[in-house]
Formats: C-alpha cells, sequence, structure tokens
C-alpha cells in the first residue's frame, strides 16, 4: 500500500515536471515566434499574445504546486520567513512544522473554494476569452492548484504529525 | 483587523509558514470583515494572465538557470580575467565584475554563488588573498548586479508599482536606466577596497596578455550578444521588456543544448523544473498581494500610517534614515521578493507623500535589500555561502562585515544623492 503510494507520487511528480516543462517551452517559442512575425511580417497570431499570458498563470500556479512539495528536511519550496525554524530541533520543529502545515493546507482550501466559486460563476455568465475557449477554461487552473496544494500541505502536516508521536522516527538531524 | 489575527499571522510566518498563504489568510480575513465576497481572490489573482510585463519573470528566470547549468560561468570568469586581471587587486574585481553580470542575469538565487563561487573561491585561495576576505568577497558578490538590468527584483518593483497606479508612472525602461550608475557605484567602492586589500600580495599584478584575451573573447562568443540583445534590445527601445526575455530564454536554450550541447535533454525538465519552482514562488506570493494589497489601499492604511509617521518625521531626509533602517532589519528577515509585495504598497504612497521619486525608491529599496542578502541572521547567501564552501555561519558572518560598511556607505551615498538615479530619467525628483 505504501509502496504503491509513492509509486503514485512519484508518478504525479513526473507528470507535473513534464507539464512544467511542456508550457514553458511552448510559452518560449509562442513568445519569440509573435517577436519574429511581428519584425518579419508585421503581422502576427491575434491570440498569441493572451495564450503567452495565460501560461505565465499557469506555469505559476503549476509552479506553485510543485513547489508545495516538502523535501528530506520537511522544506517546501515556498518563499517563507523561517527566523525560528533553524533553532528548533526534534519534536519540536515536528509541532512547529506540523502547525504550520496545517495552516497551509487550511488557507489553500479555503483559496481552492472561493477560486472555484468564482470559475463556476464565470461558466455561468459564458464569456468566451482568445480563439473562442470560454474564459472559465483558462481560469480553472486555480481552483486545481490550490486543490492539490491543500492535499499537499495536509500530507506535509500528517508526516510532522506522525513523526511527532514516534520518536523512534526520528528527526532528520 | 483584529490585533489578536495579526499576531498569530506573525506566528506562523515565523515559524516558517509559506508567505503567500499568511498573505492570502489576512486579505480574506479582512474581506470577510468588510462582508466582501470572498471569490474576488479568483479575480484578484486572475489578474495574473492579465500583465504582459510578468512573461518576462519565467522566462529570464529559466534562462538565467540554464546559464548556471552551462559552462557560461567558466568562460564568463576567463573572460573578465583576460580583460581586468591585470589591474591591482584584478582577480578580485574579476570576481565582482562578473557575479555582478551574472546576477542581473540570473536574479540573486543564489546561483550566482553556488555556479560562480566554485570557480572563483579556489582561484583567489591559489592568488593567496586572504580566506576572510576571499569568503566575504564571494558571499557579498551574491547579490550584487541586484540593480542592473535584467534582474527580476527591479522588474517586480516595477510591476508592484504599476499595479499600485499612484504617482508619476513608472516603466520598467526607466528602473534598468535608474539602476546603472548605483550599481556601478557599488561595484567601483568595492573594487576601490579589494585593490588596497590585494596591494600587499606578492605576484598579484600580472601583465595584460593580449592573445588570451583575444582567445577568452573567442570562447566566449556565444554568450556575447546576450548583453547586446538585452541591454541594448531594452535600452534603444527596440524591444519591450518581456520581448527581449523571449529572445533570451530561446537564444540561450538553441546555443546551450542544441549548439554547445552543454546541457543533456534529459537534464533539461530539471532545469525546467527548479526554475519554474522559484517562479511558482514568486508568482504566488505577487497572486495573493494584489489582493491584500487592494484591500489595504481600500483601508487607507497607507494614509492612516502617513499621519502617524508626520507627528514625527517632516523632512524627507529624516524619512528616509528611517526607511534606511528599516528596511535593513526588514532585509535580514524578508525574502526580496516578499519584502517587494508586502512592503511597497505601504511604502510607496508614503515615499511620495515625502516627495520621494517612485524610481528613487526602487533603488533605495533594492540596495538595502542586496546587503539583507548577507546580513545575519538569515541573509540567505551566508547559508549557501556556508553549505557550498564548508565554513560555520560565524565565519561568514565576520567575513562580511567589511563588505557590509563599504555597501551599507554606497546605499547612503544612493539613498542621499537621488541625482544619481535619476539623472539619466526625464522626470525631475
Amino acid at each position: 500500500m505504501r509502496d504503491r503510494l509513492l509509486a503514485l507520487l512519484r508518478y504525479a511528480h513526473i507528470c507535473e515536471d513534464l507539464l512544467l516543462a511542456g508550457m514553458l517551452i511552448g510559452m518560449i517559442l509562442l513568445a519569440a515566434a509573435q517577436i519574429l512575425l511581428r519584425n518579419l511580417l508585421d503581422w502576427n497570431f491575434a491570440w498569441g499574445d493572451p495564450v503567452v499570458r495565460v501560461l505565465v498563470l499557469w506555469v505559476g500556479m503549476i509552479g506553485a504546486m510543485a513547489a508545495s512539495r516538502q523535501d528530506e528536511n520537511g522544506k517546501t519550496r515556498h518563499i517563507s520567513v523561517d527566523v525560528l525554524s533553524p533553532l528548533l530541533r526534534g519534536w519540536h520543529l515536528h509541532l512547529s512544522r506540523l502547525l504550520t502545515s496545517l495552516f497551509a493546507a487550511g488557507i489553500c482550501g479555503l483559496l481552492c473554494w472561493h477560486c472555484a466559486r468564482f470559475v463556476a460563476e464565470e461558466m455561468q455568465f459564458g464569456a468566451t476569452g482568445v480563439a473562442g475557449i470560454p474564459v472559465w477554461v483558462f481560469q480553472s487552473v486555480l481552483p486545481a492548484a490550490f486543490a492539490i496544494m491543500t492535499l499537499r500541505f495536509a500530507l506535509n502536516g500528517a508526516l510532522h504529525g506522525v513523526a511527532l508521536f514516534q520518536p523512534t522516527a526520528a528527526s532528520p538531524d | 483587523m483584529g490585533i489578536l489575527v495579526i499576531l498569530l499571522l506573525i506566528l506562523v510566518a515565523l515559524l516558517g509558514a509559506p508567505l503567500f498563504a499568511v498573505i492570502a489568510a489576512s486579505a480574506m480575513y479582512g474581506f470577510w470583515q468588510e462582508e466582501i465576497d470572498l471569490s474576488v481572490i479568483g479575480i484578484e489573482l486572475y489578474r495574473l494572465a492579465e500583465m504582459p510585463v510578468l512573461v518576462a519573470i519565467p522566462l529570464f528566470t529559466f534562462a538565467g538557470y540554464v546559464l548556471g547549468e552551462s559552462r557560461a560561468p567558466q568562460r564568463l570568469v576567463r573572460l573578465t580575467n583576460a580583460w581586468l586581471g591585470w589591474m591591482p587587486g584584478g582577480l578580485a574585481i574579476v570576481a565582482l565584475t562578473a557575479c555582478a553580470f551574472f546576477t542581473a542575469l540570473t536574479g540573486a538565487s543564489g546561483v550566482t554563488i553556488v555556479a560562480l563561487g566554485a570557480l572563483l573561491y579556489p582561484a583567489l585561495k591559489q592568488a593567496n588573498y586572504p580566506l576572510r576576505f576571499n569568503l566575504g568577497l564571494i558571499t557579498t558578490s551574491g547579490s550584487l548586479g541586484l540593480l542592473f538590468a535584467p534582474s527580476l527584483p527591479l522588474i517586480l518593483y516595477g510591476v508592484v508599482v504599476q499595479q499600485l497606479n499612484i504617482g508619476p508612472p513608472v516603466s520598467i525602461d526607466d528602473l534598468f536606466l535608474a539602476g546603472i550608475l548605483p550599481g556601478m557605484l557599488m561595484l567601483v567602492m568595492l573594487s576601490l577596497y579589494s585593490a588596497w586589500v590585494a596591494r600587499d600580495i606578492p605576484g598579484e599584478v600580472r601583465p595584460f596578455d593580449r592573445s588570451e584575451a583575444l582567445a577568452a573573447t573567442r570562447e566566449a562568443v556565444w554568450e556575447m550578444p546576450l548583453p547586446l540583445v538585452i541591454l541594448g534590445g531594452i535600452y534603444s527601445g527596440y524591444f519591450a521588456v518581456s520581448e527581449a526575455a523571449a529572445v533570451t530564454a530561446l537564444y540561450v536554450l538553441i546555443v546551450h543544448v542544441l549548439i554547445l550541447r552543454e546541457i543533456p535533454f534529459r537534464k533539461l525538465p530539471s532545469v525546467m523544473r527548479e526554475s519554474m519552482l522559484l517562479v511558482g514562488g514568486i508568482l504566488a506570493i505577487l497572486g495573493v498581494s494584489l489582493a491584500s494589497t487592494n484591500y489595504m489601499i481600500d483601508q487607507e492604511v497607507p494614509t492612516r500610517v502617513f499621519d502617524t509617521i508626520k507627528q514625527y518625521v517632516d523632512s524627507p531626509w529624516t524619512f528616509l534614515i528611517l526607511l534606511n533602517l528599516f528596511l535593513l532589519v526588514l532585509g535580514t528577515m524578508l525574502d526580496i521578493f516578499a519584502a517587494l509585495v508586502i512592503v511597497i504598497p505601504i511604502i510607496l504612497p508614503i515615499a511620495l507623500n515625502y516627495g520621494v521619486h517612485p524610481v528613487h525608491l526602487g533603488i533605495v529599496f533594492l540596495a538595502n535589500m542586496q546587503i539583507g542578502y548577507f546580513t545575519p541572521p538569515v541573509g540567505m547567501n551566508l547559508f549557501i555561502a556556508s553549505y557550498r564552501f564548508n565554513q560555520p555561519v560565524m565565519t561568514l558572518y565576520r567575513a562580511t562585515l567589511p563588505f557590509f560598511f563599504i555597501l551599507f556607505g554606497a546605499v547612503l551615498l544612493i539613498t542621499y544623492w537621488p541625482a544619481l538615479s535619476l539623472v539619466w530619467l526625464d522626470t525631475t525628483p
């Protein structure tokens, strides 16, 4: 069960990496093509620039999702203050990480819920964006990314919770 | 906002909770108090897809990571060494110049210390520079160049100010121009100090070698067009910032992956992921701060802060002194990107009230934050250097001290001499 879960996680990480790489390459090629076309033909795709901008949002959100992965020291790659945690050891550290992870999970859960409501409203409103694609499709990355981040932070928290009650599964130091 | 909620948020932030979650929590709490539907958070976040200049952030970040993974750092060091190595303190000046150049491109994300420090540290050691000077120099250089185009913090400052939409308009091109002289000032002051330290080192001075200079130039021929495209393109107005970023990203991708083949294809996804993790971190705090900023302006927080400060401070100079002290302390604790999105929306309106030009404020802000990268207790570069060179953090604290005072002197000059930043701009302060 545990092995299968880990394999699933690894698979999810690879998918995430490939998704990020694909979108980044798409962004580079499209943005560069737009410049080339504008300079050579004085014309470019009307949908090009908006699509590049949407890709920025998607890369940012999926990057934020990937940044929520926890490394072996229980740290994520999000920007944080981290003044106190270097001073903490053992169960103090686990407790602090448990609290901050649960806090982040709770906030991401709220963000997910409210972004989902925002997208649902937009769906009802039915506005279309570039290339006739409904705007809500572009926005859907918001609740989706926050949903995954909620799960991830909850999982991070759970791991520290487990470590807190299992002194044998000692802390990284 | 309830005092208790603020204290709780500060506590979770200090414990290391992701700052985007802390900012989002404060924004949502504020909206909830005002009985504003929280789905506005979605609207604010979606604004990330509506700012053309933001394209520059993932593209420049990626280009920087590719350069860091390639052999470009080696070529850059050889090139600067061939051209500048003959000066007194030459190698130290090489280190400073190469690092400043590289940091401008890669955005002070610690890449400079890892990529260039690994080359320069042993070289300086071999040239008999004192260990402590050597460590201090490399650690300090990790954030030098922050004021030069196209550094990410400069771009992000422009984005934040444009979103606030108050005071005279600020373009990112203006910021790029404004950073040149203050950045040069820091470089020159540190170079003079290096030359002074190196005066007793035997064999430090060596003649200029023309054939080596030409060979080094030839070797770096693929990187040569980069400054031309980025700086020339942007300063001449031929490229918008986002366009220069696209051209740069595509160019380094083609050169280092396809032509020079210094980064194998199978490594590319991981380089891309690493760079996008940073971008995700930056855009997450930027996105939620768009919401919190709107709330703060709604609540007239800056006005109220200004009214309070005004009772004690009436000259812009006193205000700037206080600002410097505040930013120094802030820089020791808060990451530069987080500081930008959290603090600028409060400070900018106040600074405008004191007659400080927004471009000047940006340069002062970033110059202070640059020092914050290596001030104890949490300056990021101290830890990167400590890890990279296997030295206790305490040693690095001491090693960076002289550099701290020199750069603090530079920051004071930059602060009280606005013309240094504004001389090439049409706008007068």
